[in-house]
């Protein structure tokens, strides 16, 4: 299950802490509290610092939140991805899948 | 007059060796030169100084020397001194008589002393002895393996010349060798073999020879065997290999005693005996192409097609025999070997057939059908359809669940499809014939299309879809698996919603192209699926489009999919399994028409014109190739190929096939695997194959 932290910076763009897995569990509040919370912004990144794991929803749900936010111009980027979840994220080639520059 | 010719590097070596053998000063001898020594690079072709020496008449120059130098000396003196002398024949052993020499040669040549061995060697006791003359030295013969040593100086020549005043040394070796052994177990753990080759001790000696002025020196061998393996030892080793079973103690006290090098199975464990696979045994005999015989003319007679043989109800078609299991064996080291798994057949079940405890029974007349694909076997009674005259619109198109024959032509746009045989008695005209088994037609075909062995066309198409599938779906399997173990990964959606979240995440990008391929299997499957007599194709079709195309909320585990897995890989090597009988296709003539074959194609008379040919077997067309492209999985053979118009032929087999023609005209093509030839003259008698360096060579 997924917290999330919006912490806006000096230029207008928004930085989203995400703290907890990136599960099935974080659907709801994903799609019901994240999304319209941040689709206003220019640039928004997430931070990944304080997600241990994820599961195959969520990553599901990571692809729906990038390109949802792309399809309304907002530009998406993902920063500090801890080493074990971004080796998953490699072997299902999720950076090829949202673009390379996604990940900072 | 004594003399000797010596060698050496030099000339002043060679006069030195030879003063040194003579015992004298250098004004004592006269001196002539044989050869002078000469020397080139690297001393390939050094040649050695040979010079002569012969001793001069000493005394009497000594005599006049002192005559010279005691002038006052009285002459009469001198010569009453030198008669003196002359009993002292010791000192001048030319001097003996002839009287003498017989004397001493009557003596034991055991003496060394004696006279008559003068310049002769010999060995006596292992000592090597010599008494040399003044005329003559003994020489010596080294053999291999022998060192003789002159005054502790190795002798490296094979003949050497002995004198008695230098100190002769015989060094004789003597081998030893330990008795060495090993244990070898076989990899199957069935044997055990002793490699043992006994140590020994060899000793020389050297044998007593008779004296002579040139001798050999002989060596004598005694080989003593000494075999220091114990039984203990060979038990021991045993024991640390871990053999516990079927030993062979006789072989193992033979090989203690043995003499020489030998191979002793010492231990023996017992072979599986592997089972025998269980066989379908025929009742009657389900072949008809037999039945279509070629006669003396090379032409075939049709009507012979008629003899199918036929069962009634009731008879035995094929009696099932299980198989047969085998007996375990036991490794030396005592662990069971299992037996070769004796196959199963599988009896699939077709229409009019039924299995009363092994026997494979006809419950409906008709011609008794067997197809044999790898272990499974299928049976069937084929129904007749016997049309009397022609296929017409009045006919209608003939769709039949059996063989069907017909009398008469098959018109214009009418369509025969038969799960049997297709014979027709006239002509096929732009008609279309499909059969899962042969097709003959006694006619001729025009603008047509034939299809003979339809089913097996299909499978074969179908079970080539599978293969990049399969391979897909192997590493989609293990992409999962190996997710599941990551640390990162958690796994607890999966029971929740099934793996259908992450096959969607592995569509995405990673096998984004393997719905195309899935779509491509289920739409090849649907059209051939009247021909697809097992259902197993549709499952899996289906299977493969719920999981992949739909993704329905199905809760699915990796090992459901790795169980689809193992369906295609099974699916997919039974299609590729040879047909036995395969079906063919038998016609005098075609023209502008297209015969697709599972098996054999036959073109009896004059040939093929403008048509398209493929066969899954061997293609043989008696008459002409005109035009059009054929295809021989198992070769092609054709009688005249190409026109004097030019007209464009191909002829094509694999690449581990030959193509034989027997008139090649300008205008033909010749295709082997992806290697082609064309023809621009007419050729004659050609055999054509692929070559180790992948191009077309003719025999």
């Amino acid at each position: 299950m997924i917290d999330f932290l919006l912490k806006e910076t000096a230029d207008e763009n928004l930085i989203v802490l995400f703290n907890g897995d990136l599960d099935i569990d974080s659907t709801e509040v994903v799609e019901e509290e994240l999304l319209p919370a941040i689709e206003n912004y220019k640039l928004v990144n997430i931070n990944f610092e304080n997600v241990p794991f994820v599961d195959s929803s969520g990553m599901g749900l990571l692809l729906t939140i990038v390109q949802s936010l792309k399809a309304k111009g907002v530009k998406v980027t993902i920063s500090q991805v801890n080493e074990d979840v971004q080796f998953i994220f490699e072997m299902l080639q999720i950076p090829e899948i949202l673009g390379e520059d996604t990940f900072i | 007059m004594q003399s000797i010719v010596s060698k050496g590097k030099t000339i002043q070596e060679a006069i030195e060796t030879g003063l040194n053998l003579l015992e004298v000063s250098k004004d004592e001898v006269n001196i002539e030169i044989i050869q002078q020594e000469s020397k080139s690079f690297f001393k390939m072709k050094s040649k050695a100084a040979i010079v002569k020496l012969t001793k001069l008449e000493q005394k009497p120059i000594q005599k006049q020397e002192s005559e010279e130098n005691q002038i006052d000396v009285d002459p009469f003196e001198v010569i009453n001194d030198w008669i003196d002398n002359i009993p002292d024949s010791k000192s001048m052993p030319e001097f003996l008589t002839v009287e003498q020499e017989n004397e001493l040669k009557q003596d034991e040549w055991t003496k060394p002393q004696s006279e008559s061995l003068t310049g002769n060697a010999w060995v006596k006791n292992g000592v090597l002895l010599c008494e040399c003359s003044p005329t003559r030295f003994p020489m010596v013969t080294i053999p291999d393996g022998v060192k003789v040593y002159r005054n502790n100086q190795i002798i490296q020549e094979r003949t050497f010349v002995m004198t008695e005043k230098d100190e002769y040394k015989i060094q004789l070796e003597s081998e030893e060798k330990e008795t060495s052994w090993e244990l070898v177990m076989d990899p199957q753990k069935l044997h055990v073999e002793l490699h043992i080759e006994p140590g020994y001790k060899i000793t020389r000696s050297l044998c007593d020879t008779e004296p002579a002025q040139h001798i050999d020196l002989v060596i004598e061998e005694r080989k003593e065997v000494q075999n220091t393996l114990s039984y203990e030892d060979v038990v021991n080793k045993l024991a640390d290999l871990g053999v516990k079973h079927g030993f062979h103690q006789g072989e193992i006290i033979k090989a203690t005693e043995a003499s020489e090098p030998v191979v002793f199975t010492i231990a023996s464990g017992i072979e599986a005996i592997p089972g025998k696979d269980g066989y379908i045994e025929l009742k009657i005999n389900t072949k008809t192409e037999n039945k279509l015989k070629e006669n003396e003319d090379g032409r075939v007679d049709y009507r012979e097609f008629k003899t199918i043989p036929n069962v009634e109800v009731g008879t035995v078609i094929a009696i099932l025999h299980p198989p047969i299991p085998g007996k375990p064996g036991r490794t030396v080291t005592n662990e069971p070997i299992p037996p070769k798994q004796a196959a199963h057949v599988f009896v699939k079940i077709g229409r009019g057939i039924t299995v009363v405890d092994n026997k494979i029974i006809a419950i409906k007349s008709g011609r008794p059908y067997f197809e044999e694909r790898g272990n499974i076997v299928k049976f069937s009674v084929m129904p007749k359809l016997i049309h009397q005259g022609n296929v017409d619109l009045s006919s209608g198109n003939i769709r039949f669940m059996g063989d069907v024959e017909i009398t008469g032509e098959v018109c214009e746009r009418m369509k025969v499809e038969a799960e049997g045989n297709i014979v027709v008695h006239k002509s096929v005209n732009m008609a279309s014939l499909t059969a899962s088994g042969a097709v003959v037609v006694s006619g001729n075909i025009v603008s047509s299309e034939i299809t003979a062995g339809k089913n097996n066309i299909v499978v074969a198409e179908v079970g080539n879809l599978l293969e990049p599938i399969n391979k897909d779906l192997i590493r989609i399997i293990q992409i999962m698996k190996q997710l599941m173990s990551s640390p990162g990964f958690k796994a607890n959606d999966l029971s929740r919603n099934g793996l259908q979240p992450l096959i969607k995440l592995l569509l995405e990008k990673k096998f984004s192209t393997f719905p195309a391929l899935i779509k491509q299997y289920v739409k090849t499957v649907k059209k051939g699926e009247n021909y697809l007599t097992d259902k197993i194709w549709m499952e899996t079709a289906a299977s493969l489009s719920k999981l992949f195309l739909s993704l329905s909320k199905e809760v699915i585990s990796i090992e459901w999919i790795m169980e689809l897995s193992k369906k295609l890989q099974e699916l997919h090597e039974l299609s590729q399994m040879p047909v036995e009988p395969n079906s063919y296709i038998v016609i005098p003539n075609a023209l502008n028409s297209r015969l697709y074959c599972s098996g054999d194609v036959k073109v009896t008379e004059q040939g093929s014109v403008n048509t398209k040919i493929v066969a899954g077997g061997k293609l043989n067309i008696k008459g002409a190739l005109r035009g059009g492209e054929v295809f021989g999985q198992l070769g092609a053979k054709v009688n005249e190929a190409g026109s004097e118009s030019r007209t464009p032929t191909l002829i094509s087999v694999p690449r581990d096939q030959k193509i034989y023609i027997d008139t090649a005209m300008d205008g033909t093509s010749i295709k082997i695997g992806n290697a082609q030839y064309n023809f621009i003259e007419t050729r004659k008698h050609i055999i054509a194959y692929l070559d180790k360096n992948e191009k077309i060579s003719f025999e």
